[in-house]
């Protein structure tokens, strides 16, 4: 076999990525293919041009593809470009894609940087960001799953919607593929960056993504016509392998229609089964499952801001299309978030997080925006914030409850549903800790009786605990934090003179088993000015007196 | 002519935001749970929403146990109501609360140094039935903010001081003072009403009977 590279000289080389420019009859002059819609799924299997292999289409699918072109350049372009820009691979320093404008000037994909930088010096190159086509693209997938379920993305410029099941809930076929392609147009961000995606429809995935990357006009709905209408389809819209494009090319084949013609044997032995299997796929003889894109279950989001802000409300702007945007993503999943990280990135300092933590799950922006004010109040940036980024914690289903009547307190309204947003809102002004409730413990020692506890703000965890019944014993309100010495004179304490003992001794004596003993004898005794307050003495040791708690 | 007006008029008075200096006020109330003072009182009870103040001249003589029945109440009515309490001197004791029939799930504790926001945002919210405060300054300025909230939300605020402030005016719809009783063998406290929509003048004896003794 001979290599490939002698071929060179006589044939230009496709591009390896198949910039749909370089094709014959792409951009200016689109091959028309266009068959007419809604003609019934043919019964039998029609006959191929290298149709040994029975059809196996499943002719209840309708692949409709996406191709955003010029990717690439997309994901550079910045408000305010006007020098010719082109995309530049950081690896190989070869242009991957080049603007109308660089393209005018002679360079085009494949060449390196330096050979463009001599043909068009005025041009600006940028190193490609595969991370922002990504999110480009997964945009592009998140209006399309509005659509259908069966959304898949084809690295690194393709999207594969199955669309069949979907047709009869809007109104048809054009009536779904129109309202596809408004919502793409309406989109913000897709508008911003100025996207233009390709739509095409066949019945098999990889005949509906190499119409789309030809720019071809293509809507078709029956399998039969299939191989007739790929045929003047260029080869490189395959993506296959540059060498192999250029051996074909050798071979004098340079359509899909001529690939279609080859025997099946020879080009397997040629080209191995791997590109037959593909082959079939496209023609819809070989099953073309697809991966199901299953959308982020935690919201993310970024936003760059046009100079550095410092003050707390027009951060709060700046979030505000963030936030309705976190909104939307949780009420079409009828989800709320408990918890939400903001990030503030500085040009110096480490990024300020501020997060917020809800008490029960939320979805309403206006809800966010009320906290967050909050929570902004009392944060201390350490410089200008010059990029947000918002987090949203797992998500937690939302329950939706119907509106009251009465407003709270009224009428013996229940007002127990605003705890969770009393709740939140002073614990995003004070901090976590600064709120908690009380809890009961089994427990002899006086300062272990009782812990502090999360609120019960939510109802079916607040379910009654039947209240044990009251204990004899007394117990003083208030409790201090630690017991606190008294002095002593002559064996009798004092506080704010001279004690009066009303009742006990009561001995506690526990907790011996914990490294945390108690030996006390606890009293009831009177004050001078009046109080009543829980005293005692250790039994061991200095026998000293120390009060305890106030009966308020 | 002058039956009708008279019958116009007397409505008008019977509105429960009209009071007028010689009559008991039309307010909605809870029973404090001891029945002198609730003679005692306009309405026969604490207002269910407004603000009240309780002059104390040293704490821990018995403010708490004056508010723990009616605490018991709220918190134990059919949709208990929250009680916040507002940077209190020391802990409300869980084990004590509980033996006079308060639930303790209801019960939210905030210590801050903003003691003042966080108690207006706890009237106003609506979500309490109830909060208590322990303010060391409070301007008059603050407290009609204070009592607007309250009625706002429709909760009752109680705000704890110290008697050296009883002879600064102030916008609370109730102020008394609670002075320990000093006899021995006896313990409560001595109820005298220092503003009040028509309650009464003369001091209140109380006796804990639940307390210590």
């Amino acid at each position: 076999m001979q290599h490939p590279r002698s071929y060179r000289l006589k044939f230009p080389e496709p591009a390896p990525a198949g910039p749909v420019d370089h094709l014959p009859g792409s951009s200016a002059t689109p091959a028309v293919l266009r068959v007419r819609p809604a003609s019934p799924p043919p019964k039998g299997p029609p006959p191929g041009p290298t149709g040994q292999a029975a059809l196996k289409l499943e002719p209840r699918e309708l692949w409709v593809a996406a191709h955003l072109p010029q990717l690439a350049l997309l994901a550079l372009r910045r408000p305010g470009d006007t020098r010719p820009l082109v995309a530049v691979d950081d690896q190989t320093q070869r242009i991957v894609d080049a603007d109308a404008q660089a393209r005018a000037a002679g360079v085009c994909a494949g060449m390196t940087l330096g050979a463009a930088l001599a043909t068009a010096p005025d041009i600006e190159p940028r190193a490609r960001d595969a991370l922002r086509e990504r999110e480009l693209m997964q945009r592009m997938a998140a209006i399309a799953a509005a659509f259908t379920p069966q959304v898949s993305i084809e690295p690194p410029d393709g999207l594969l919607l199955e669309i069949r099941p979907s047709i009869t809930l809007f109104g048809g076929l054009r009536e779904l593929c129109r309202r596809l392609r408004d919502a793409c147009r309406a989109d913000a961000l897709l508008t911003q960056v100025g996207a233009a995606p390709h739509f095409t429809l066949a019945p098999t995935t990889l005949a509906a993504l190499a119409a789309a990357r030809a720019g071809a006009r293509c809507f078709i709905t029956d399998p039969a016509v299939l191989p007739a209408r790929l045929k003047p389809l260029p080869l490189p819209v395959l993506r296959w392998p540059a060498e192999h494009n250029a051996r074909l090319a050798a071979m004098g084949v340079h359509t899909l229609g001529e690939l279609m013609r080859l025997p099946r044997a020879g080009f397997a032995r040629r080209f191995g089964p791997e590109l037959l299997a593909d082959l079939d796929r496209l023609l819809g003889k070989r099953a073309d499952p697809r991966a199901r894109l299953t959308p982020r279950e935690r919201y993310r989001g970024a936003f760059d801001l046009d100079h550095e802000i410092e003050d707390h409300e027009r951060i709060l702007q700046a979030l505000a299309p963030m936030l309705a945007e976190l909104e939307r993503f949780l009420r079409v999943r009828q989800r709320g978030i408990t918890a939400l990280q903001c990030r503030f990135h500085h040009y110096r300092a480490a990024p300020t997080r501020c997060t917020l933590r809800l008490a029960a799950a939320e979805a309403s922006a206006e809800r966010f925006t009320r906290l967050l004010r909050e929570r902004l109040a009392t944060l201390q940036l350490p410089e200008p914030v010059r990029r947000c980024e918002l987090r949203g914690g797992a998500l937690r289903p939302l329950s939706l409850d119907s509106r009251s009547l009465w407003s709270p307190g009224e009428h013996g309204h229940a007002s127990t549903g605003e705890m969770p947003s009393l709740v939140e809102h002073l614990r995003a002004r004070l901090g976590p800790q600064a709120l908690y409730g009380i809890r009961r413990v089994a427990e002899h020692r006086p300062e272990r009786a009782w812990c502090v506890a999360e609120p019960a703000i939510d109802e079916r965890a607040a379910a009654r605990i039947s209240s044990t019944p009251a204990s004899t014993v007394s117990r003083p309100a208030w409790l201090l934090a630690a017991p606190q010495p008294l002095e002593a004179v002559r064996g009798r304490p004092r506080h704010q003179g001279r004690l009066e003992l009303l009742r006990g001794p009561e001995r506690i004596e526990s907790g011996w088993w914990d490294c945390n003993d108690v030996q006390r004898d606890y009293y009831v005794a009177k004050n001078g000015a009046g109080a009543l307050l829980w005293i005692y003495r250790e039994c061991q040791g200095s026998r000293r007196w120390f009060l305890h708690g106030i009966f308020a | 002519m002058p039956a009708t007006s008279d019958t116009q008029l007397q409505k008008l008075l019977a509105h429960p935001s009209v009071w007028r200096g010689r009559s008991r006020a039309v307010v909605e109330t809870i029973s404090t749970g001891f029945t002198a003072l609730d003679a005692g009182l306009p309405g026969g009870g604490w207002p269910r929403h407004g603000l009240v103040e309780i002059l104390t001249p040293q704490p821990g003589i018995g403010e708490l146990y004056l508010l723990l029945p009616v605490l018991a109440r709220l918190s134990c009515a059919a949709p208990g109501r929250w009680c916040t309490w507002v940077s209190p001197p020391h802990e409300p004791y869980a084990p004590a609360l509980e033996s006079h029939g308060v639930a303790l799930d209801r019960m939210l504790v905030v210590r801050t140094g903003l003691p003042l926001w966080a108690l207006e945002q706890a009237l106003r919210s609506g979500a309490c039935g109830m909060a208590l405060a322990w303010l060391p300054r409070v301007s008059p300025r603050a407290i009609r903010r204070l009592q607007l909230a309250a009625e706002q939300g429709r909760a009752l605020g109680v705000l704890f001081r110290s008697q050296q402030f009883a002879h600064l005016a102030s916008p609370a719809m109730l102020r008394m003072a609670l002075d320990p009783v000093k006899e021995p063998g006896r313990h409560g406290a001595r109820v005298t009403l220092i503003k009040s929509r028509g309650g009464s003048r003369a001091p209140i004896d109380l006796t804990w009977t639940a307390a210590a003794a």
